[in-house]
């Protein structure tokens, strides 16, 4: 099994940051569970339309979601602003899994790691479709980082 | 990649019914990934607090979330009804893991399932702790039977 807590954020290709605000906190002080799979769906869709380019309003094809998951490893809490990472994982015909970190300001060890999964469909007929070469070959851009 | 099992009704033991709502759905008309996660969210504390007798305010004990995971297989849209249902995978002394299918109301086969995993840790000391007897046997009521 992976050691997920020995993610860093410079073993990913594409970073971003992300500001938490106060409703994200729940009764309990902290991120709500919600609110990290929120921002590993918002690096997702920030990597799709730069560098991927995909436009999700007029591409012939988009990705949607199969599958997502979510470790939760420590608290993340309002005001603090979190890094998200992400790197491409499998790349198959149709489908990639890309890899994904949530870091907490100043912290050095991921608050949360997980996964998200995208399927790339037809928008006329919505049956999955080979993923575009261009995009193929972005996405193989910001795969693994040799350690 | 291979699908997951289509997830069916007579596969849990607990339902919520809960009306989606039109901030739920996406700019595709449909609700959006991370919506299911909060329906998860929502069936497991009503839950417990149904059946377990949970005080989420003042109760000693807190349940932390630290797995949550699902797979979307077909989509859910306001203003659809939808029937939240859930069952024990594993009950274990501090951690417990619940195991959700969302589906529209009145079909048989599940829209999304997944799983989401709590530890129950001391509110003050943040260490986990036994979950207590009441919380217990509530889970205990809703495990999941071991498929042939």
């Amino acid at each position: 099994m992976s050691n997920y807590l020995a993610w860093r954020v410079e073993d990913f290709a594409f970073q971003t940051d992300i500001p938490t605000r106060w409703g994200d906190n729940d009764m309990l002080g902290h991120l709500n569970n919600v609110v990290y799979n929120r921002m590993i769906e918002t690096i997702v869709v920030r990597f799709t339309m730069n560098p991927l380019k995909i436009n999700w309003y007029t591409d012939p094809s988009y990705p949607v979601v199969v599958e997502s998951l979510c470790r939760f490893h420590r608290s993340l809490s309002f005001p603090e602003t979190v890094t998200a990472c992400l790197r491409a994982g499998r790349i198959g015909s149709t489908s990639v899994t890309y890899e994904i970190g949530l870091f907490g300001e100043g912290n050095v060890m991921p608050a949360a790691t997980g996964h998200f999964i995208h399927v790339f469909i037809d928008r006329d007929t919505q049956k999955s479709i080979t993923i575009p070469d261009d995009i193929r070959s972005r996405i193989e851009a910001h795969g693994n980082i040799a350690v | 990649m291979a699908p997951p099992k289509a997830e069916t009704r007579d596969d849990y033991k607990y339902f919520l019914n809960l009306q989606t709502r039109w901030m739920d759905n996406d700019l595709y008309g449909h609700v959006n990934n991370v919506t299911y996660y909060s329906y998860f969210d929502t069936v497991v504390n009503y839950f417990l607090i149904e059946k377990g007798g949970l005080d989420i305010h003042k109760a000693s004990i807190i349940g932390v979330v630290v797995e949550s995971h699902c797979n979307f297989s077909r989509s859910v849209a306001y203003p659809d009804m939808i029937e939240c249902g859930l069952r024990v995978g594993h009950l274990g002394n501090s951690s417990v893991r619940y195991e959700v299918g969302i589906f529209k109301s009145g079909e048989t086969i599940a829209s999304a399932a997944g799983h989401f995993v709590h530890v129950f840790v001391d509110r003050e000391s943040n260490t986990p702790v036994a979950i207590p007897k009441e919380i217990r046997d509530a889970m205990s009521g809703i495990v999941a039977e071991a498929k042939s």
